[in-house]
């Protein structure tokens, strides 16, 4: 079907008056960052005096010019535990979710299918219902204020196990009878025939599973006490409290937190929408 | 080595390196054979300041802030479930109910005497807030009831007087349009008060009103009499009919953050609202604001009618943990609260009132940097005296009531319902409910009969 200008126009500005909605909190997050306090609440993009200073005040490189007081913020440290227990659980998620996407996909063993099905259906218990049990077993496992309380429940995904299982499944099986018959083991054909197959679903999975674990905030605020082991979520609470918000503060925070998000998605985006399209499909 | 497992190689090593620099990088706590407790509370920068006295007070006793999530309890219900909480959790009156209802406080009412935290140490008013059936269960960090403050900068600049003592809601009205009506001189437009927070607006109202929340048994909802009615449109009213406070849309459109109420809060910081109805606390933030500081001014809540200027009083007060490993050092922490010390810090820092009323006697006596002018901190004394807790019943969640009530307001703040429809169907719901818990809870039947003197049979309403 042919397409007419007209209709193609029309399109082409709806898109891009959504796209200007939907861009436009993020616009004001980065505005309302460069903002002095006195301006923060004004109904106005561009700042009338436009200022740097929140950057450095929040990674307490100098004191707030108002109160002349550092932040009492360890942001630094707090970057770092987000994108530390955000690369080691996509790590940990990738790698346990490949293994037994392959057991459930490659391999032939007496009730695999229902194995599967209980596993996926551990999917439908919402996340409020297993906080307790969860926290539970790290008091047992005395994990409790703890990096490995953070990683730990984290490295094992259902989700994830679904996700690459579709894409092994998508992958000749004649594929496996060629390496069984050259002498190939389980682990050989794992690692060296379907895992590079599966590149595809693993880059999906490591971005959503980055993505996620990158914003996590409620583990970590119930697991973790100290201060030290806090990622960005959690910590930014500092600026916000009963007493009032610096919301210039909590922006440049804020811009400075998603940064690597935003990074990521643009690099990958390519991979996430191509990996999720055929996991979707396949099966 | 292909390239995937050249990949995967890579990511352990740097998952390893990462975490060896994590872990590396930890302060330890050596075992210096001090106990460190939790305060679960909001982590604000008062809060520093609160602990050090604390820790220099107490030999081998330290405080340290458990921050949760604002209103939000999840922490808390988690980590007391499984026997791990705080030490000591600060609480407002209905998280105290929904506490003790759990289990997870310990009753004070052996220790408060003999350590002198008892009741008594703290303002009258307040008392029957800090427990419930007799037995106390915390102690107020602060106190507050809600005052009118004013930016004299901004009455200046429209000519307008001064909130004076004694004044309605009439004339509270009457200033709001002038500030409104009246051009400025220096050409700058507010709006004349920031409605901040729409519950505690309206409970403040319905407590000047002389309403309450439920009957003194706690049995029956009281939010569909005529005083909480009248509260109820009188709110309205100044939103739609006077036009003094923003609508929600209005308010919507205003704020560019959301949530527990800090819009309001930042437009009166940045003189974008000539009043707000709020507690002494809000002083501790003037420090981010120098242009509020030398123009802040105070007055009573506005009278209704003949009555007197009427308010609800709350606290944030602390507990302690009934599964807490160091019991005795919390409950140590709660002697502390009450010494004059501690209170000295709460005038010092402007966090409401202090615990002990000894230091809060007159206007002069809570002088502080941020607001040196005796005259301001006045009617925040004279609050207390006259506002009162607000009625918490025994036979439902004081969560639930909380929750339905923000619906209804934000129900007549959005014209969905008129006031008197919305006091109706509150209280309907309410009665309905307690009628339900009573018919499935034998506990709750048990304090039936001992609230009534009467045996509990399932329409006992029918003859209320």
């Amino acid at each position: 079907m042919e397409r007419s200008p007209a209709r193609a126009t029309a399109r082409f500005v709806t898109l891009c008056i959504l796209g200007l909605l939907i861009s436009l909190p993020f616009v004001w997050m980065v505005s309302a960052s460069f903002k002095p306090r006195r301006e923060v609440e004004e109904a106005r993009i561009v700042p009338r005096e436009p200022t740097t200073r929140n950057y450095p005040i929040v990674l307490n490189q100098i004191p707030d010019p108002v109160t002349h007081k550092r932040l009492d913020m360890a942001f630094g440290r707090w970057y770092f535990n987000s994108l530390f227990v955000a690369v080691a659980v996509t790590f940990l998620q990738v790698l346990t979710s490949a293994m037994a996407a392959y057991a459930f996909a490659r391999m032939i063993w007496n009730g695999r299918d229902t194995v599967f099905l209980l596993y996926i259906a551990t999917m439908m218990v919402p996340g409020a219902v297993l906080m307790i049990p969860n926290f539970q077993m790290m008091v047992w496992l005395r994990f409790l204020n703890t990096y490995h309380g953070l990683l730990l429940p984290a490295a094992f995904s259902a989700f994830g196990t679904f996700l690459l299982r579709q894409f092994m499944l998508s992958i000749s099986p004649a594929l496996d009878e060629a390496a069984t018959l050259d002498g190939a083991s389980h682990w050989q054909i794992f690692w060296e025939i379907v895992l590079p197959l599966a590149r595809p679903g693993l880059i999906a999975l490591t971005i959503i599973t980055f993505l996620g674990s990158y914003q996590s905030f409620f583990w970590p605020l119930v697991m973790l006490n100290d201060t030290q082991l806090y990622p960005m979520s959690v910590g930014m609470l500092a600026l916000d409290s009963s007493y009032g918000r610096q919301t210039e503060l909590i922006m440049a925070a804020t811009v400075m937190n998603i940064v690597p998000l935003i990074a990521i998605f643009i690099v990958f985006q390519k991979f996430l929408v191509k990996g999720l399209q055929v996991g979707g499909v396949k099966g | 080595m292909s390239s995937m497992k050249r990949g995967l190689m890579l990511c352990f090593v740097v998952v390893a390196a990462l975490y060896a620099i994590a872990e590396g990088t930890l302060q330890r706590r050596r075992a210096d054979g001090i106990t460190r407790l939790r305060w679960a509370t909001d982590d604000n920068p008062a809060r520093k300041v609160q602990t050090s006295l604390f820790a220099t007070m107490t030999s081998g006793v330290q405080a340290t802030v458990d921050p949760g999530l604002g209103g939000d309890q999840t922490k808390l219900i988690v980590q007391c479930a499984t026997g791990t909480g705080p030490d000591v959790i600060d609480m407002d009156q209905q998280t105290m109910v929904s506490l003790v209802q759990t289990g997870v406080l310990l009753d004070l009412t052996p220790y408060a005497r003999s350590m002198g935290f008892d009741a008594n140490r703290t303002y009258p008013a307040l008392g029957p807030a800090l427990g419930m059936s007799g037995k106390q269960y915390r102690f107020p960090c602060n106190v507050w009831a809600n005052c009118v403050i004013y930016n004299k900068r901004i009455f200046d600049d429209h000519g307008v007087p001064y909130p004076k003592p004694g004044w309605t809601y009439d004339d509270f009205i009457a200033i709001s349009k002038r500030l409104r009506d009246t051009p400025s001189k220096s050409g700058d437009k507010q709006m004349p008060v920031a409605n901040w927070l729409n519950l505690w607006f309206y409970e403040d109202m319905l407590i000047g009103h002389g309403g309450r929340l439920f009957s003194p048994d706690g049995l029956v909802s009281r939010l569909d009499s005529p005083e909480a009615t009248a509260a109820m449109q009188l709110y309205y009213d100044m939103m739609y009919v006077h036009k003094i406070i923003p609508t929600a849309a209005e308010s919507a459109a205003l704020s560019s953050q959301g949530g527990w109420g800090s819009a309001g809060l930042n437009w009166f910081s940045t003189g974008k609202a000539a009043m707000i109805l709020i507690g002494r606390w809000y002083i501790v933030q003037v420090p981010n604001y120098p242009n509020l500081q030398g123009s802040l001014g105070a007055e009573l809540l506005p009278r209704v009618g003949d009555r007197a200027s009427c308010g609800v009083i709350d606290s944030r007060a602390s507990g302690v943990n009934v599964k807490s490993t160091h019991r005795r050092e919390a409950l140590e922490f709660l002697r502390y609260l009450a010494s004059p010390e501690y209170s000295r810090v709460i005038v010092a820092d402007g966090d409401s009132l202090p615990p002990n009323p000894g230091l809060a006697r007159t206007g002069a006596d809570l002088v502080n940097e941020s607001v040196p002018d005796p005259a301001f901190h006045q009617p925040f004394v004279d609050a207390v005296k006259n506002a009162r807790p607000l009625d918490i019943s025994p036979f439902i969640d004081p969560a639930v009531v909380t929750r339905w009530l923000t619906e209804q307001i934000e129900k007549v703040e959005n014209r969905i319902q008129t006031p008197r429809e919305s006091t109706r169907y509150l209280a309907s719901e309410i009665n309905q409910t307690i009628r339900l818990n009573l018919e499935r809870r034998p506990d709750l039947q048990q304090r039936f009969e001992a609230v009534t003197g009467q045996r509990y049979s399932p329409d006992w309403w029918r003859n209320r």
